[in-house]
Protein backbone atom coordinates (compact mmCIF):
# COMPACT_ATOMS: atom_id res chain seq x y z
CA UNK A 1 0.00 0.00 0.00
CA UNK A 2 1.33 3.24 -0.93
CA UNK A 3 -0.34 6.72 -0.78
CA UNK A 4 0.60 8.68 -3.66
CA UNK A 5 -0.52 6.61 -6.41
CA UNK A 6 -1.52 7.64 -9.72
CA UNK A 7 -2.31 5.46 -12.53
CA UNK A 8 0.09 5.56 -15.27
CA UNK A 9 -2.12 4.69 -18.33
CA UNK A 10 -0.59 1.09 -18.85
CA UNK A 11 -3.16 -1.74 -19.29
CA UNK A 12 -2.24 -4.02 -16.40
CA UNK A 13 -3.19 -1.28 -13.94
CA UNK A 14 0.31 -0.73 -12.50
CA UNK A 15 0.25 2.63 -10.26
CA UNK A 16 3.50 4.58 -10.49
CA UNK A 17 4.81 7.25 -7.90
CA UNK A 18 4.74 11.09 -9.19
CA UNK A 19 6.96 12.41 -7.18
CA UNK A 20 9.59 9.42 -7.99
CA UNK A 21 8.98 9.44 -11.97
CA UNK A 22 9.11 13.38 -12.28
CA UNK A 23 12.41 13.29 -9.99
CA UNK A 24 13.76 10.20 -11.99
CA UNK A 25 12.75 11.46 -15.47
CA UNK A 26 14.66 14.93 -14.37
CA UNK A 27 17.39 13.93 -12.58
CA UNK A 28 18.56 10.90 -13.56
CA UNK A 29 19.01 11.08 -17.64
CA UNK A 30 19.88 15.01 -17.79
CA UNK A 31 23.15 16.01 -15.79
CA UNK A 32 21.31 18.99 -14.12
CA UNK A 33 23.89 19.46 -12.70
CA UNK A 34 25.72 20.65 -15.59
CA UNK A 35 23.54 23.53 -16.63
CA UNK A 36 26.04 25.37 -13.84
CA UNK A 37 24.30 28.45 -14.96
CA UNK A 38 20.60 27.99 -13.05
CA UNK A 39 22.88 26.94 -9.46
CA UNK A 40 24.18 30.26 -10.20
CA UNK A 41 21.42 32.03 -10.56
CA UNK A 42 19.66 30.14 -7.35
CA UNK A 43 22.97 31.05 -5.30
CA UNK A 44 22.79 35.43 -6.28
CA UNK A 45 19.05 34.93 -5.46
CA UNK A 46 20.04 33.51 -2.59
CA UNK A 47 23.06 36.12 -1.08
CA UNK A 48 20.73 39.09 -2.34
CA UNK A 49 18.00 37.69 -0.31
CA UNK A 50 20.09 36.65 2.76
CA UNK A 51 21.81 40.55 2.66
CA UNK A 52 18.28 41.87 2.49
CA UNK A 53 17.44 40.07 5.54
CA UNK A 54 13.84 40.32 7.14
CA UNK A 55 11.79 43.32 6.67
CA UNK A 56 8.81 44.09 8.94
CA UNK A 57 6.66 46.43 8.12
CA UNK A 58 4.15 47.86 10.75
CA UNK A 59 0.68 48.01 9.84
CA UNK A 60 -1.07 49.15 12.90
CA UNK A 61 0.03 49.13 16.77
CA UNK A 62 0.44 45.52 17.26
CA UNK A 63 -0.37 44.34 13.36
CA UNK A 64 3.02 43.88 11.45
CA UNK A 65 3.94 42.34 7.87
CA UNK A 66 6.99 40.04 7.95
CA UNK A 67 8.41 39.86 4.97
CA UNK A 68 11.22 37.42 4.61
CA UNK A 69 14.02 36.18 2.26
CA UNK A 70 12.26 33.21 1.18
CA UNK A 71 9.38 35.30 -0.34
CA UNK A 72 12.53 37.17 -2.40
CA UNK A 73 13.73 33.69 -3.48
CA UNK A 74 10.62 32.81 -4.13
CA UNK A 75 9.71 35.85 -6.35
CA UNK A 76 12.75 36.95 -8.00
CA UNK A 77 13.20 33.00 -9.13
CA UNK A 78 9.57 33.57 -10.81
CA UNK A 79 10.50 37.38 -12.31
CA UNK A 80 13.94 35.72 -13.73
CA UNK A 81 12.24 32.90 -15.69
CA UNK A 82 9.88 35.86 -17.29
CA UNK A 83 11.89 38.34 -17.50
CA UNK A 84 12.79 38.05 -21.04
CA UNK A 85 16.52 39.33 -21.03
CA UNK A 86 17.60 36.17 -18.47
CA UNK A 87 18.15 34.18 -21.02
CA UNK A 88 20.18 31.34 -19.19
CA UNK A 89 16.56 30.73 -17.12
CA UNK A 90 14.39 28.64 -19.68
CA UNK A 91 11.38 26.28 -19.60
CA UNK A 92 14.39 23.87 -19.47
CA UNK A 93 16.09 25.15 -16.41
CA UNK A 94 12.74 25.37 -15.00
CA UNK A 95 11.87 21.80 -15.33
CA UNK A 96 15.89 20.93 -13.69
CA UNK A 97 14.75 23.18 -11.25
CA UNK A 98 11.16 21.36 -10.57
CA UNK A 99 13.26 17.87 -10.48
CA UNK A 100 15.70 19.03 -8.58
CA UNK A 101 13.11 20.54 -5.70
CA UNK A 102 11.73 17.16 -5.53
CA UNK A 103 15.08 15.84 -4.01
CA UNK A 104 15.99 18.93 -2.35
CA UNK A 105 12.75 18.49 -0.26
CA UNK A 106 14.37 15.38 1.06
CA UNK A 107 16.86 17.78 2.85
CA UNK A 108 13.81 19.71 4.40
CA UNK A 109 11.81 16.93 5.46
CA UNK A 110 15.58 15.73 6.92
CA UNK A 111 15.83 18.84 8.89
CA UNK A 112 12.49 18.58 10.22
CA UNK A 113 12.93 14.70 10.96
CA UNK A 114 16.13 15.32 13.23
CA UNK A 115 13.80 18.17 15.24
CA UNK A 116 11.07 15.63 15.74
CA UNK A 117 13.25 13.08 16.40
CA UNK A 118 15.04 15.53 19.20
CA UNK A 119 11.45 16.29 20.34
CA UNK A 120 9.69 12.84 20.47
CA UNK A 121 8.82 12.41 23.88
CA UNK A 122 6.70 16.19 23.33
CA UNK A 123 4.88 14.94 20.26
CA UNK A 124 3.70 12.06 22.25
CA UNK A 125 2.59 14.09 24.58
CA UNK A 126 0.71 16.52 21.93
CA UNK A 127 -0.49 13.17 20.21
CA UNK A 128 -4.22 14.06 20.38
CA UNK A 129 -3.82 17.75 19.07
CA UNK A 130 -1.42 16.53 15.78
CA UNK A 131 -3.76 13.68 15.16
CA UNK A 132 -7.24 15.69 15.28
CA UNK A 133 -6.05 18.64 13.55
CA UNK A 134 -5.68 16.45 10.74
CA UNK A 135 -9.54 16.64 10.49
CA UNK A 136 -9.07 20.18 10.69
CA UNK A 137 -8.20 20.34 6.96
CA UNK A 138 -11.57 19.20 6.04
CA UNK A 139 -12.97 22.57 6.61
CA UNK A 140 -11.87 23.02 2.78
CA UNK A 141 -15.16 21.77 2.21
CA UNK A 142 -17.02 25.02 3.73
CA UNK A 143 -15.83 26.68 0.33
CA UNK A 144 -17.50 24.49 -1.86
CA UNK A 145 -21.00 26.77 -1.63
CA UNK A 146 -18.71 29.69 -2.89
CA UNK A 147 -17.77 27.73 -5.77
CA UNK A 148 -20.95 26.82 -6.96
CA UNK A 149 -22.00 30.87 -6.72
CA UNK A 150 -19.00 31.12 -8.65
CA UNK A 151 -20.76 29.34 -11.22
CA UNK A 152 -18.90 25.81 -10.90
CA UNK A 153 -20.36 22.43 -11.30
CA UNK A 154 -19.01 19.43 -10.43
CA UNK A 155 -14.89 20.91 -10.44
CA UNK A 156 -15.95 22.01 -7.52
CA UNK A 157 -16.02 18.72 -6.03
CA UNK A 158 -12.20 18.60 -6.95
CA UNK A 159 -11.76 22.19 -6.23
CA UNK A 160 -12.83 22.29 -2.29
CA UNK A 161 -12.22 18.50 -1.23
CA UNK A 162 -8.91 19.62 0.28
CA UNK A 163 -5.69 21.93 -0.62
CA UNK A 164 -5.09 20.32 -3.46
CA UNK A 165 -1.51 19.29 -3.92
CA UNK A 166 0.37 15.96 -5.85
CA UNK A 167 -0.99 13.48 -3.72
CA UNK A 168 -4.88 14.50 -3.59
CA UNK A 169 -4.63 15.47 -7.42
CA UNK A 170 -3.45 11.69 -7.73
CA UNK A 171 -6.34 10.73 -5.60
CA UNK A 172 -9.27 12.58 -7.29
CA UNK A 173 -7.60 11.42 -10.86
CA UNK A 174 -7.89 7.68 -9.73
CA UNK A 175 -11.73 8.14 -8.90
CA UNK A 176 -13.13 10.29 -11.60
CA UNK A 177 -11.11 9.69 -14.15
CA UNK A 178 -8.39 12.19 -15.93
CA UNK A 179 -10.98 14.28 -18.21
CA UNK A 180 -13.67 14.81 -15.48
CA UNK A 181 -14.66 17.48 -14.46
CA UNK A 182 -13.44 16.96 -11.39
CA UNK A 183 -10.21 16.52 -12.06
CA UNK A 184 -10.15 19.56 -14.39
CA UNK A 185 -11.06 21.16 -10.83
CA UNK A 186 -8.03 19.86 -8.99
CA UNK A 187 -6.17 20.48 -12.02
CA UNK A 188 -6.85 24.05 -11.50
CA UNK A 189 -6.36 24.50 -7.51
CA UNK A 190 -3.03 22.94 -8.09
CA UNK A 191 -1.58 25.32 -10.37
CA UNK A 192 -2.73 28.24 -8.67
CA UNK A 193 -1.61 26.78 -5.64
CA UNK A 194 2.00 25.98 -7.14
CA UNK A 195 2.15 29.82 -8.34
CA UNK A 196 0.86 31.58 -5.46
CA UNK A 197 0.51 28.69 -2.73
CA UNK A 198 3.33 29.66 -1.17
CA UNK A 199 3.80 32.92 -1.21
CA UNK A 200 -0.05 33.68 0.00
CA UNK A 201 0.09 31.14 2.94
CA UNK A 202 3.34 33.36 4.30
CA UNK A 203 1.45 36.44 4.20
CA UNK A 204 -1.48 34.44 5.89
CA UNK A 205 0.00 33.08 8.75
CA UNK A 206 2.49 36.29 9.34
CA UNK A 207 -1.11 38.05 9.45
CA UNK A 208 -2.55 35.02 11.91
CA UNK A 209 0.21 35.60 13.71
CA UNK A 210 -0.28 38.94 14.96
CA UNK A 211 -4.27 39.13 15.23
CA UNK A 212 -5.18 35.38 16.37
CA UNK A 213 -4.71 34.74 19.77
CA UNK A 214 -3.69 30.76 19.11
CA UNK A 215 -1.05 28.52 20.77
CA UNK A 216 1.99 28.46 19.01
CA UNK A 217 1.96 24.64 19.07
CA UNK A 218 -1.34 25.23 17.18
CA UNK A 219 0.31 27.37 14.44
CA UNK A 220 3.14 25.11 14.38
CA UNK A 221 0.69 22.17 13.72
CA UNK A 222 -1.22 24.39 11.02
CA UNK A 223 1.43 24.80 9.07
CA UNK A 224 1.82 21.57 8.04
CA UNK A 225 -0.64 21.66 5.18
CA UNK A 226 0.93 18.23 3.22
CA UNK A 227 2.88 20.61 0.47
CA UNK A 228 6.95 20.83 1.70
CA UNK A 229 7.13 23.89 -0.15
CA UNK A 230 3.90 25.92 1.88
CA UNK A 231 4.92 24.15 4.68
CA UNK A 232 8.12 25.37 4.63
CA UNK A 233 6.38 29.13 3.47
CA UNK A 234 4.42 28.51 6.78
CA UNK A 235 7.17 28.22 9.31
CA UNK A 236 9.20 31.11 7.97
CA UNK A 237 6.95 33.10 10.10
CA UNK A 238 5.68 31.09 12.91
CA UNK A 239 9.62 30.38 13.97
CA UNK A 240 10.27 33.79 13.88
CA UNK A 241 7.20 34.99 16.06
CA UNK A 242 8.19 32.56 18.76
CA UNK A 243 11.79 33.05 19.37
CA UNK A 244 13.54 30.16 21.64
CA UNK A 245 10.86 27.50 20.19
CA UNK A 246 12.32 27.04 17.21
CA UNK A 247 13.03 22.95 18.25
CA UNK A 248 8.85 22.54 19.15
CA UNK A 249 8.10 24.38 16.09
CA UNK A 250 9.81 22.41 13.21
CA UNK A 251 9.05 19.33 15.52
CA UNK A 252 5.48 20.16 15.27
CA UNK A 253 5.23 21.35 11.26
CA UNK A 254 7.24 18.47 10.34
CA UNK A 255 5.71 15.73 12.04
CA UNK A 256 2.08 17.37 11.38
CA UNK A 257 3.46 17.60 7.51
CA UNK A 258 4.12 13.68 7.61
CA UNK A 259 0.74 13.26 9.03
CA UNK A 260 -0.78 15.29 6.02
CA UNK A 261 0.92 12.63 3.82
CA UNK A 262 0.46 9.55 5.13
CA UNK A 263 -3.06 10.30 7.15
CA UNK A 264 -4.28 13.18 5.59
CA UNK A 265 -4.42 10.98 2.04
CA UNK A 266 -6.77 8.32 3.53
CA UNK A 267 -8.87 11.22 5.43
CA UNK A 268 -9.39 12.78 2.10
CA UNK A 269 -10.21 9.04 0.35
CA UNK A 270 -12.74 8.17 3.39
CA UNK A 271 -14.15 10.94 4.64
CA UNK A 272 -13.30 14.37 2.29
CA UNK A 273 -14.51 13.10 -1.14
CA UNK A 274 -17.66 11.48 -0.04
CA UNK A 275 -18.51 14.37 1.92
CA UNK A 276 -17.85 16.81 -0.17
CA UNK A 277 -19.86 14.89 -3.16
CA UNK A 278 -23.05 14.91 -0.26
CA UNK A 279 -22.69 18.41 0.09
CA UNK A 280 -22.29 18.87 -3.72
CA UNK A 281 -25.56 16.71 -4.50
CA UNK A 282 -27.87 18.78 -1.75
CA UNK A 283 -26.67 22.22 -2.26
CA UNK A 284 -26.12 22.25 -6.33
CA UNK A 285 -29.73 22.37 -6.67
CA UNK A 286 -30.25 24.83 -4.53
CA UNK A 287 -27.61 27.53 -5.03
CA UNK A 288 -26.03 25.96 -8.50
CA UNK A 289 -25.27 28.79 -10.96
CA UNK A 290 -24.99 28.24 -14.82
CA UNK A 291 -21.60 26.75 -15.85
CA UNK A 292 -18.77 28.82 -16.61
CA UNK A 293 -17.26 26.35 -18.07
CA UNK A 294 -17.39 26.30 -21.96
CA UNK A 295 -20.10 23.64 -22.91
CA UNK A 296 -17.48 21.21 -25.22
CA UNK A 297 -17.30 18.01 -24.02
CA UNK A 298 -13.61 16.62 -24.21
CA UNK A 299 -12.64 13.19 -24.23
CA UNK B 1 -2.15 19.86 -17.57
CA UNK B 2 0.30 19.88 -15.38
CA UNK B 3 2.48 16.99 -16.54
CA UNK B 4 2.30 14.92 -13.03
CA UNK B 5 2.54 11.70 -15.46
CA UNK B 6 6.42 11.12 -16.93
CA UNK B 7 7.94 8.20 -17.86
CA UNK B 8 10.40 6.92 -15.32
CA UNK B 9 14.38 5.61 -15.81
CA UNK B 10 16.01 3.34 -13.89
CA UNK B 11 18.38 3.96 -11.45
CA UNK B 12 21.90 3.31 -12.54
CA UNK B 13 25.14 4.47 -10.90
CA UNK B 14 25.44 7.47 -12.90
CA UNK B 15 22.08 8.48 -11.58
CA UNK B 16 23.15 8.39 -8.26
CA UNK B 17 26.16 10.22 -9.01
CA UNK B 18 23.73 13.12 -10.49
CA UNK B 19 22.08 12.83 -6.82
CA UNK B 20 25.36 13.11 -5.03
CA UNK B 21 26.23 16.25 -7.31
CA UNK B 22 23.37 17.78 -6.56
CA UNK B 23 23.03 17.49 -3.07
CA UNK B 24 26.62 18.59 -2.84
CA UNK B 25 25.44 21.95 -5.00
CA UNK B 26 22.50 22.66 -2.58
CA UNK B 27 24.40 22.28 0.60
CA UNK B 28 27.05 25.07 -0.86
CA UNK B 29 24.60 27.08 -1.58
CA UNK B 30 23.05 26.65 1.66
CA UNK B 31 26.01 26.71 4.11
CA UNK B 32 26.92 30.39 1.94
CA UNK B 33 22.94 31.54 2.79
CA UNK B 34 23.33 30.09 6.73
CA UNK B 35 26.29 31.86 7.43
CA UNK B 36 25.24 35.42 5.63
CA UNK B 37 22.01 35.27 7.08
CA UNK B 38 22.53 33.59 10.44
CA UNK B 39 25.90 34.25 10.78
CA UNK B 40 26.89 30.31 11.35
CA UNK B 41 30.31 29.01 10.74
CA UNK B 42 30.65 27.85 7.60
CA UNK B 43 32.59 24.25 8.89
CA UNK B 44 30.07 23.12 11.31
CA UNK B 45 27.16 23.69 8.98
CA UNK B 46 29.11 21.94 5.81
CA UNK B 47 29.03 19.17 8.22
CA UNK B 48 24.81 19.59 9.25
CA UNK B 49 24.38 20.02 5.61
CA UNK B 50 26.33 16.68 4.71
CA UNK B 51 24.41 14.62 7.57
CA UNK B 52 21.25 15.62 6.32
CA UNK B 53 22.23 15.05 2.46
CA UNK B 54 23.26 11.47 3.77
CA UNK B 55 19.92 10.91 5.21
CA UNK B 56 17.85 12.19 1.93
CA UNK B 57 20.12 9.93 -0.43
CA UNK B 58 19.11 7.07 1.79
CA UNK B 59 16.02 7.86 1.57
CA UNK B 60 15.62 8.32 -2.08
CA UNK B 61 17.39 5.71 -2.47
CA UNK B 62 15.21 3.21 -0.38
CA UNK B 63 12.49 4.30 -2.41
CA UNK B 64 13.64 3.22 -5.49
CA UNK B 65 15.26 -0.44 -4.35
CA UNK B 66 12.88 -1.90 -1.22
CA UNK B 67 10.30 -3.82 -2.42
CA UNK B 68 7.50 -1.33 -0.27
CA UNK B 69 5.74 0.75 -2.57
CA UNK B 70 6.45 3.85 0.23
CA UNK B 71 7.23 7.80 -0.58
CA UNK B 72 11.20 8.63 0.47
CA UNK B 73 9.48 11.37 2.38
CA UNK B 74 8.78 8.67 4.97
CA UNK B 75 11.78 7.05 5.19
CA UNK B 76 13.53 10.01 5.04
CA UNK B 77 11.73 10.48 8.06
CA UNK B 78 12.09 7.88 10.01
CA UNK B 79 16.10 7.96 9.70
CA UNK B 80 16.21 11.42 10.87
CA UNK B 81 13.76 10.97 13.86
CA UNK B 82 15.75 7.49 14.70
CA UNK B 83 19.25 9.27 14.26
CA UNK B 84 18.23 11.93 16.59
CA UNK B 85 16.34 10.00 19.59
CA UNK B 86 17.69 10.77 22.50
CA UNK B 87 19.85 7.83 23.66
CA UNK B 88 20.61 7.15 20.25
CA UNK B 89 24.58 6.88 20.35
CA UNK B 90 24.43 9.02 17.25
CA UNK B 91 21.83 12.09 18.17
CA UNK B 92 24.69 14.24 20.11
CA UNK B 93 26.80 14.01 17.16
CA UNK B 94 23.66 14.78 14.57
CA UNK B 95 22.21 17.62 16.97
CA UNK B 96 25.68 19.13 17.50
CA UNK B 97 26.16 19.56 13.88
CA UNK B 98 22.19 19.77 12.21
CA UNK B 99 21.55 22.69 15.13
CA UNK B 100 24.37 24.74 12.96
CA UNK B 101 22.36 24.78 9.85
CA UNK B 102 19.14 27.07 9.90
CA UNK B 103 15.61 25.56 8.64
CA UNK B 104 15.22 29.33 7.00
CA UNK B 105 18.81 28.62 5.43
CA UNK B 106 17.38 25.77 3.83
CA UNK B 107 13.99 27.06 2.72
CA UNK B 108 15.16 30.20 1.30
CA UNK B 109 17.46 28.38 -1.16
CA UNK B 110 14.75 25.33 -1.64
CA UNK B 111 12.11 27.74 -2.24
CA UNK B 112 14.55 29.66 -5.15
CA UNK B 113 14.11 26.53 -7.05
CA UNK B 114 10.30 26.55 -6.50
CA UNK B 115 10.31 29.93 -7.94
CA UNK B 116 12.20 29.22 -11.00
CA UNK B 117 10.71 25.90 -11.46
CA UNK B 118 7.13 27.12 -10.87
CA UNK B 119 7.77 29.47 -14.06
CA UNK B 120 6.76 27.16 -16.23
CA UNK B 121 2.91 27.22 -14.75
CA UNK B 122 2.72 30.96 -15.82
CA UNK B 123 1.03 30.48 -18.98
CA UNK B 124 -1.55 27.18 -17.59
CA UNK B 125 -2.17 30.01 -14.50
CA UNK B 126 -3.12 33.00 -16.13
CA UNK B 127 -5.30 31.26 -18.34
CA UNK B 128 -7.30 29.88 -15.54
CA UNK B 129 -9.05 33.06 -14.45
CA UNK B 130 -9.99 34.93 -11.83
CA UNK B 131 -12.87 32.72 -9.77
CA UNK B 132 -10.31 29.78 -9.58
CA UNK B 133 -7.94 32.04 -8.26
CA UNK B 134 -10.49 33.15 -5.43
CA UNK B 135 -11.31 29.29 -4.79
CA UNK B 136 -7.77 28.74 -4.24
CA UNK B 137 -6.73 31.31 -1.72
CA UNK B 138 -10.18 30.24 0.41
CA UNK B 139 -8.97 26.40 0.23
CA UNK B 140 -5.34 27.12 1.27
CA UNK B 141 -6.77 29.78 4.25
CA UNK B 142 -9.36 27.20 5.32
CA UNK B 143 -7.39 24.29 5.37
CA UNK B 144 -5.03 26.32 7.13
CA UNK B 145 -7.27 28.03 9.95
CA UNK B 146 -9.36 24.68 10.23
CA UNK B 147 -6.19 22.65 11.44
CA UNK B 148 -4.61 25.55 13.74
CA UNK B 149 -8.39 26.08 15.60
CA UNK B 150 -8.50 22.29 15.48
CA UNK B 151 -5.26 21.85 17.22
CA UNK B 152 -5.90 25.25 19.78
CA UNK B 153 -9.07 23.54 21.04
CA UNK B 154 -7.10 20.41 21.56
CA UNK B 155 -4.52 22.03 23.24
CA UNK B 156 -6.70 24.23 25.41
CA UNK B 157 -8.57 20.92 26.26
CA UNK B 158 -5.79 18.32 27.31
CA UNK B 159 -4.41 21.38 29.55
CA UNK B 160 -1.17 22.31 27.30
CA UNK B 161 0.00 25.76 28.78
CA UNK B 162 1.09 28.22 26.14
CA UNK B 163 4.61 28.83 26.50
Amino acid sequence: MGWILIPDGKPDGHVEHIYREKTDKRILKKNPWRDYRLHITVLILVVIAELIGTISIPITKDVAITIMPLIYTIILGLVFYLAKPIKWIQRKQARIAEGAMMLFIGVLIAKLAVSSGQSIGLIFDMGPALILQELGHLATILVLPIALLLGFKKEAVGMTNSIGREPNVAVVVDKYGFNSPESRGVFAIFIIGTVIGTIFISFLVTFSLSVLPLHPYAFAMASGVGSASMNAAAIGPTLAAFPGMETQIEAFAGFSNLLSFCVGIYIVIFVALPLTEKMYNWLEPKIGRESIMPKKEDD
Amino acid sequence: MPDLIDGSENVTVHGIFNWIILLVIFSIITVIGNYLGYHHPMEGSLVGMAILSIITLAGVWMERYLPLNVSSILYISVIGIILAFPGMPTSEFVLHYVSQVELLAIVTVFLAYVGIGMGKSWDEFKALGWRAIVITVLVIATTYYGAAIVAHIVLVLTGVPAV
